[in-house]
Order: C-alpha cells, then structure tokens, then sequence
C-alpha cells in the first residue's frame, strides 16, 4: 500500500513548484558563497589557514536557514494539496490507512529535502573545486556539512507538518513555520536542547553527529505524536 | 463455499448511532436500514445531521456511541475491506485543481486498483470524455459535479454514497444525472443512498426514504408511504368559514376551517372538490379563491415531529 500512496503523492505534487523549490535551496545556499568568494576572496583568504574547512564553514552558515524555511514552504505546499478543496474526506473514504497516508506524506518531504541535501553536497563541492583552495578535498567534513542538518532538522519538520496536518485554520501553520525560522536564526543564543539549535551543528560537546543524532531520534518522537494525533482526529 | 453466499439483508446497518461534538448531539440513536438494492433517499434539512451520519458510514468520523454495519461486517473492525467496495461523494467534491480530471481519476485509480479503461468509462458515464485532459481548476461547478460522481463510480461500488449529487448542477445535468443513479441498481446491482434537502429530488428516484430532523430518524419507510403523507389539500377563501364548514359537512365532506379558511385534506379528487364547491354556492357563502396547496417537507417534518411529541 506504502509504494501505492507514494506514487499518488508524487503524482500530485506534479506542477505545485515542489521539484523548483528542492533544486533553489541548495543552489542558493552555494550562490551566496559565489558571491562572497567572488568579491572579496583576497581578503578571505586572509582569515583561516585550511581554506577547505573555512570555505565549509560558510556555506554551513546559510543551510540551517535555508532548511527550516524549504520545510515550513514545502510542508504548507504538501498539506494544501488536500485542504484546497477539503479532499481529506476523499482520500481517507478510499481504502487506505491514515497512518499510511501520513507516513507517505512524511516519505515525500523528507525524500525531497535529503534530495536537496544531495544537491547541497555536489554544488559545495563543485564550487570549491573551482575556487583551487589546494590541498585535498576534506570528504568527510562535506559529508558532515550536507547531511548532518538534515537530519537534525527532522523533529522541526515532524513539528511542521503535524500543525500543517491536523489544522483547520491554515493560519498555524504558518505561525509555526515563522516561529520555527526565527528561532533557527537565533540558534546561536538557544541551549543545548533547543531542537532549532541542532541544524547549525553546534553543541556543547563540539560533535556535530550528535546533533544529527538527537534530530533523528526527537524527530521520530515528534512524528509518532503526530501521527497518532492525525489517526484519532476525525476527518475535517 | 456455501459459508460465502450469505445474503445480507441490510446493505447498511446502524444501531443507535450516536456522534456528539462536546455538548452538541450532532446525531442521536440512528436506526438507519438500507435494504439491499435499493435507492435510500437520505432526506432532512440542511444541519439536521445527513452529512455527519454519512461520514460517520464512510469511517471518517468515529461514532460517540452505537455501530456501522455495512455489507453485514462491522466498520470498526473490517474498514478497509468495506470502503473497497464503497464509492462516495460527500458534501463539494473534492479534487486536485492543479492536475487534469484524467489525472484526477489516475490518483484514486493508483490507489483503488482497478484497470485504466474504467477511468475512461466513468468520464463517458458523467459526459466529461471532453474535457479529461483539461485542468479541473477551469471547470464549472457542474463539470465538478460529474467529475465528483465520476471519483465515486471508478472502483464499480456495490454501495454509492452520494451526498447532494445534483448540487450546482444545471436542469439536463440533473435529469441526467437522476437517469443514471435510477440506472445503477438495475444494471450493475448497486445499492444507493442518495441525501437531499429537497423532498421533490428524493421522490424522483429514491426507493425508500428516511428523514432525518435534529439528528434523529424520524421516518423510515418505501416511497409510497411517504407520498400518502405528502397528499395536497384544498384551501377554500370563503365569506363565511364556520358556516362553510357546516355546509361541508353536511354534504358529508370532512374539512378544516380557520378564520375564513377552509381546508379539504382526506378527499381532494376531482369530484369531491367539485361537490364542495357547489354545496358552497348552494347555502349562498361566497367563494373567493380555491386553492392547491401541496404540502412542503418543512410541513411534514413539523407534522412527524410533534406527532413524535404525542406519542
């Protein structure tokens, strides 16, 4: 039933500006560092010794941003597909399972931002490679930088797309998707646990795994909440 | 296999079904019986609780208390191997506007599991072969209409659920559209249940009826015993009531009378009418107007509800 809903979903996300949003992301991200590295490479050249790492750094400094907001766009994108003409009570009329229905949702979103993460990945690396930092390029490290947000970013879209589920009003969620982007963007001044932090990477015990680690492991929480919550609602 | 061949009695079955939003009794104690086969005329005014109990059969809401049998299996435990055979339309139809009606039917086809010829059968059914490749965002609302009827048909229902099918629909849609829900149980042996507001598009093609009034059945019967309640009468204007009533009644014709208004409800055959006016004229009472008055539903439900009272 899972490959069944998955295939509907994608189908229905066809000409909704989901797979324009997905490549815009990632692209952005790197063509700010395009911009910054054009301007003024002389000078910053002049502030870090392994040119790799600091070049990482920076674009590291915008996917945190870059990933709640693609979350709270595509999340609202997903669930108004349903809500626009209340196809709710059509859909779940039809022989499937809720939490199916929830989870092929869920499957979508993430499958199109680990997408975006890929696509973080290879435009980092192509345009680094063309900036000749010399020396090797430090693998690990970009893995880390591209793939490591993404799963700490997890608990924000199980949040996410739980109020985009089950609301009525569409006015929450988007109230939670400002309130989700703002927190993100004070990350720097939030405590450890703080779920917005995890994206930057950043904790106490100066292990970005970890913080990769706790969004996978809270985001699956959040979902699960979620999930149970969609499954007793009455359909609106 | 002889354990396979049971027939059901009831295609739908509930049994005091109950569904309460916080204090309000949206609906209370529905005893709903559709028998197989038939077209259920699901009547009641708008708020009286049609949609909810609909929704409720669909499993879309879960009941406060009592219980959805459908094709004799309990909703509770066997949905899934229920809504396989249940197509519905429930209050607006509902649609992906950005994807074509083609597109549309494909999405619910993926998942309801049947061959892709029956997406073009259905568009022919509702009369949208023309349109299959345009976007349901430009359509009208009765092109809407029959894509939603379209949606229901796609996996061959042995119970079709519509709810206000003939909404926004012009008057050759609806006559089109009554031809074909008369259609279905006869040639591909559905069992319908159809919900109106509108007594005059219940009585077209309904079979049975059950109406429903502030979230309760007050009335579940064939079409003929309802049509003996919606008889007309005749209403006399007269220049004396009471003594027109006497006159009436001495001609042996039972009547009404309020004010200077007289009303014939047993009897309003042609000769009876005709008898009443001439005793009328006969005693020298001034006749201003006779009149037809068709009984409304709203009339009827306030007829079955304080008769329910007296009980």
């Amino acid at each position: 039933m899972m490959g069944k809903l998955l295939r509907v979903e994608l189908m229905k996300i066809r000409r909704k500006g989901f797979w324009f949003l997905t490549f815009l992301g990632p692209i952005g991200v790197v063509a700010l560092q395009v911009v910054n590295y054009s301007v003024r490479w002389d000078y910053l050249r002049t502030l870090s010794d392994d040119h790799w790492l600091f070049y990482l750094e920076n674009v590291s400094g915008f996917t945190p941003l870059a990933l709640v907001l693609g979350i709270a766009i595509l999340t609202s994108f997903m669930a108004s597909i349903e809500n626009e003409t209340n196809a709710w009570k059509q859909l779940l009329a039809l022989p499937v399972r809720k939490t199916s229905v929830y989870l092929a949702k869920f499957t979508v979103l993430s499958g199109l931002l680990f997408l975006a993460s890929v696509l973080l990945c290879l435009a980092t690396l192509v345009y680094g490679l063309t900036l000749d930092f010399g020396g090797g390029v430090p693998i690990i490290e970009l893995l880390e930088y591209s793939f490591y947000p993404f799963f700490a970013a997890l608990p924000i879209l199980a949040l996410q797309l739980w109020v985009a589920m089950v609301s009525e009003n569409q006015g929450w969620p988007i109230t939670v998707g400002v309130l989700n982007v703002i927190l993100t963007y004070s990350a720097f001044s939030l405590p450890d646990w703080a779920f917005w932090k995890w994206p930057t990477l950043l904790n106490s015990w100066e292990e970005p795994m970890y913080s990769g680690l706790m969004g996978l492991g809270v985001g699956l929480v959040i979902y699960m909440v979620g999930m149970m919550d969609f499954v007793r609602r009455d359909v609106k | 296999m002889g354990l396979e061949v049971i027939e059901v009695e009831y295609i739908v079955e509930t049994k005091n079904l109950t569904k309460k939003f916080g204090k309000e009794t949206a609906v209370e104690g529905l005893n709903m019986k559709i028998p197989r086969g038939e077209i259920y005329g699901f009547l009641g005014p708008n708020g009286a609780g049609k949609t909810t109990t609909i929704r409720m059969l669909l499993g879309l809401m879960k009941p406060t208390s009592g219980s959805v049998h459908v094709f004799g299996k309990d909703l509770k435990r066997d949905k899934l191997n229920i809504l396989r055979k249940v197509g519905s339309l429930v209050e607006n139809p509902s649609y992906y506007p950005h994807l074509t009606a083609y597109e549309n039917l494909e999405a619910m086809r993926k998942i309801v599991g049947c061959e892709k010829a029956r997406i073009h059968e259905v568009l022919e059914i509702v009369g949208l072969t023309h349109a299959a490749h345009k976007k349901v965002k430009g359509f009208s609302l009765g092109m809407r209409q029959r894509l939603g009827i379209a949606q229901a048909l796609l996996n061959r229902p042995e119970l079709l659920i519509l709810d206000e099918p003939t909404n926004g629909l012009d008057p050759s849609g609806i006559i089109e559209v009554r031809n074909l829900i008369r259609s279905l149980p006869r040639q591909y042996g559905m069992t319908v249940l159809i919900s109106s507001h509108l007594l005059s598009e219940i009585e077209q093609v309904a079979t049975t009826v059950g109406i429903v009034s502030k979230g309760k059945l007050i009335y579940q019967d064939s079409i003929e015993s309802l049509r003996r309640h919606s008889q007309h009468h005749i209403a006399f204007r007269v220049s004396h009531g009471e003594r027109a009533w006497r006159s009436l009644m001495a001609a042996g014709i039972k009547t009404q009378f309020q004010g200077d208004l007289v009303t014939l409800s047993d009897q309003t055959d042609d000769a009876t009418v005709a008898t009443a006016v001439r005793a009328l004229v006969q005693d020298q009472i001034a006749v201003y107007r006779v009149e037809e008055e068709r009984r409304t539903l709203e009339e009827i439900f306030l007829q079955m509800t304080t008769k329910e009272r007296a009980v």
